[in-house]
C-alpha cells in the first residue's frame, strides 16, 4: 500500500526533480493525517521512476493542487525544524540544510 | 455577572437558540469546517460537536462563539437584539474603566485538570480541525488568544495569532511580522537569541478572546480591558513551565517557546480577509513543552473565511473602538469609526467634524503611521450615520470627488501582507498602499453654496415636517 504524501510550493514551476529536502504531510487517515516529516527524498514527476516510490501530492502557496501527482522516495528523515530565524523564508532555509 | 468560561456562555447560547450540538458524529478533517463555514453564510447559529471522528467521547469542537452581533452582545451580557451602535457605545464606555486581573491558585483553576509534560506532549490528543481544503495543515489555534511577555518592562500581550500542528509536539505559527508579538521577539529574544516563552490559549471565557483581538496599543496589558469589558476581573492563572499568566477557566492551554534559531513551515491557511492567499513558511517554529486542559476539553475554532464570521466582526468592534481612540489621541476632530464586517478591517467609515481635505490626509497618516492593516477609508461628515451602510455609500457616491477627493500614500515594510490585491513581490517586501476617500464638504465652501441634502428632515422646515408626521395617519397611511 503506497502512502500518500502532500507537500507545498510556492508555484508549481519551483519543484525540482531529483534529491531534495522537503517538508511533507502525512495523508495516511487516522488521528495523526497531516504530521509533518521533514525529509530527504528523490522525487519525480514521472511515477514510473520509483515503483516502490509513494505519492507526492503538491499544492501552490494558495493550495491549488497539481492535477498529476508526482512520485518520492524518502532516503532519510531529517530533524523536525530547519536552522533559521523567524520570519525567514523556509525555503531559502531549506536549502542551507 | 460575567461568563467564567466558555462553557457557561454555550449554556446561555442554548437558552437564547444561538448554538446548535450536533451529536452525529463529524470528521475534524474538513467536515467540521465545512459545516461551520456553511452556517456563517446562512447567519446561522454556533455549532457544538459533540462527537468527533477518531477522537474519544469529551473531545467536542466549537465553531462560532462571537460569529454574529447577537452573539457579541449576549458575550457582554447585554439583550441579543442589541443594536451594533450600542454595542460599539458600551464597548467604549466599559474600556473607560480597566480592572486588574486577579491571580488564582492552581487549585482554582479548571486549566489544570488535566496535565501533559515532557514525553506525554501530544497535539494528536486533540482534534484540530482541517479548516479549509488545500490549508498547510490543521489549525488548532484560531479563535485562540497567545500569551507573550516583554521580560522588561512586564507587559503581557494577548494576540490572536493562527498556529498549526506541525507534528506531536510542534506548532507552526504566523503572527504578522508587524504583529505586537513580533514586536516583542524583535525587541528583546531576537537580538539575544532566547526563546520566547508563549502560552496558546483555547476557550477562555468570549470576552478574554474578543480583547485578543483588539489593537490596543504597546505596553497595554489586554487582561485588564477584558476585566473592563466584563466589569469584574479575570482570573488568571501562571503556567507549568514559565511565568505566564493565562485565563484560569480555559479548557486547553498549550506552554512552550517560540525559538529564534529554527524555523518550521506554516500555512498557507483561508485567511480573515476571505481568502487563501499565499502567506506561507515564513512564521515561527513554537516547540510546545506542556499541555493542561480541563476534563472534557472544548477546543474551540473559527471556520474563518467570506464575512461575516467571528474575526470579522469582533474585529469590527475591537477595531472600530481603538481607532477611534488613536484618532482622538492624534487630534482629529472624529465623531464615530464604524468597521463594517464585511470590509473585513480593510475598509473603515470615520465621520468627523468640519472635514475637508486636511482632516482626511490627517485621518490616512494615522492609518499609515505604524503596521498598516487599512487599505481604505471614507471620511465622511458628522451628520452621516456611520452605522448605516446606505448613508455612507450615498455620501461617498455624491460627496467625494472623483479628482481631488482621492488621497493616496505608498509605504513599504509595513504593509498587511494578508491584503489579497498585493502580488507576492509586494507581499514579500511588505509594500502597500492605503487610500483616503474624502466624503465631506471642503470647509472654505461658504455655507450658502453647500448643497442641500433632498431628504425628508434636511430640505423642509421643522413645521413642515411636524405637520406631515401629525397628519400621517388623517392622510390615510398607516
Amino acid at each position: 500500500m503506497k502512502i500518500e504524501y502532500q507537500t507545498f510550493v510556492r508555484q508549481f514551476k519551483d519543484l525540482k526533480e531529483g534529491k531534495q529536502h522537503l517538508f511533507v504531510k502525512d495523508l495516511t487517515p487516522g488521528p495523526r493525517k497531516y504530521d509533518t516529516k521533514h525529509v530527504l527524498a528523490e522525487i519525480s514527476s514521472n511515477i514510473e521512476k520509483f515503483p516502490d516510490g509513494d505519492i507526492l501530492r503538491i499544492r501552490s502557496e494558495s493550495g491549488v493542487l497539481l492535477p498529476q501527482p508526482w512520485v518520492i522516495k524518502i532516503l532519510q528523515e531529517l530533524p523536525e525544524s530547519v536552522p533559521g530565524h523567524p520570519w525567514e523564508d523556509v525555503y531559502k532555509a531549506i536549502k542551507k540544510v | 455577572m460575567p461568563f467564567q468560561d466558555h462553557r457557561d456562555f454555550i449554556e446561555t447560547l442554548k437558552k437564547t437558540g444561538d448554538v446548535i450540538e450536533v451529536t452525529q458524529e463529524v470528521d475534524w478533517d474538513l467536515e467540521a469546517g465545512a459545516i461551520g463555514r456553511r452556517m456563517y453564510e446562512m447567519g446561522g447559529p454556533s455549532t457544538w460537536f459533540k462527537k468527533v471522528k477518531d477522537y474519544p467521547e469529551g473531545f467536542t469542537l466549537y465553531n462560532g462563539s462571537l460569529g454574529t452581533w447577537r452573539r457579541v452582545a449576549i458575550s457582554m451580557g447585554l439583550p441579543p437584539e442589541t443594536p451594533v451602535r450600542e454595542i460599539y457605545r458600551t464597548y467604549e464606555e466599559r474600556l473607560e474603566k480597566p480592572i486588574d486581573p486577579i491571580i488564582v491558585n492552581k487549585k482554582k483553576a479548571p486549566c489544570k485538570e488535566n496535565i501533559l509534560l515532557g514525553d506525554q506532549v501530544d497535539l494528536y490528543r486533540f482534534p484540530a480541525p482541517m479548516v479549509h481544503e488545500g490549508d498547510g495543515g490543521r489549525y488548532i489555534g484560531t479563535w485562540d488568544l497567545v500569551v507573550t511577555k516583554d521580560p522588561e518592562t512586564g507587559w503581557t500581550n494577548w494576540g490572536m495569532y493562527r498556529f498549526m500542528v506541525h507534528n506531536k509536539r510542534w506548532l507552526a505559527g504566523w503572527p504578522q511580522p508587524t504583529s505586537q508579538l513580533a514586536h516583542q521577539m524583535k525587541k528583546y529574544y531576537l537580538p539575544r537569541n532566547e526563546p520566547m516563552p508563549v502560552a496558546l490559549v483555547i476557550g477562555a471565557d468570549p470576552i478574554a478572546h474578543m480583547v485578543a483581538t483588539a489593537p490596543f496599543r504597546l505596553e497595554e496589558d489586554e487582561a485588564k480591558f477584558a476585566g473592563a469589558l466584563r466589569k469584574e476581573p479575570i482570573e488568571l492563572v501562571k503556567c507549568e513551565t514559565c511565568d505566564l499568566l493565562v485565563p484560569a477557566h480555559s479548557e486547553i492551554v498549550i506552554e512552550g517557546e517560540i525559538l529564534t534559531d529554527q524555523i518550521v513551515p506554516d500555512g498557507p491557511f483561508g485567511e480573515y480577509p476571505g481568502y487563501r492567499s499565499g502567506t506561507m513558511a515564513e512564521g515561527v517554529g513554537f516547540r510546545v513543552k506542556a499541555i493542561t486542559y480541563r476534563n472534557n476539553p472544548i477546543l474551540t475554532m473559527i471556520a474563518l473565511g467570506v464575512p461575516i464570521d467571528d474575526s470579522s466582526i469582533a474585529a469590527a468592534l475591537t477595531a472600530g473602538i481603538a481607532m477611534k481612540r488613536g484618532l482622538k489621541h492624534r487630534g482629529v476632530p472624529v465623531v464615530d469609526v464604524y468597521v463594517p464586517p464585511e470590509g473585513v478591517t480593510h475598509l473603515i467609515y470615520v465621520s468627523v467634524k468640519n472635514g475637508g481635505a486636511g482632516v482626511t490626509k490627517e485621518v490616512l497618516d494615522f492609518f499609515t503611521a505604524r503596521r498598516v492593516m487599512v487599505s481604505k477609508v471614507i471620511v465622511l461628515d458628522e451628520d452621516i450615520d456611520v452605522f448605516d451602510n446606505g448613508q455612507v455609500l450615498h455620501a461617498f457616491a455624491t460627496k467625494c470627488h472623483p479628482g481631488r477627493g482621492i488621497v493616496v500614500e505608498h509605504y513599504e515594510g509595513r504593509s498587511n501582507s494578508l491584503t489579497p490585491c498585493y502580488s507576492p513581490k509586494e507581499r514579500e517586501r511588505l509594500k502597500g498602499a492605503s487610500v483616503a476617500f474624502d466624503a465631506t464638504w471642503p470647509p472654505e465652501w461658504p455655507a450658502e453654496i453647500i448643497p442641500i441634502k433632498a431628504s425628508f428632515k434636511t430640505i423642509y422646515s421643522k413645521e413642515i415636517q411636524e405637520k406631515v408626521i401629525q397628519n400621517w395617519k388623517s392622510y390615510g397611511f398607516k
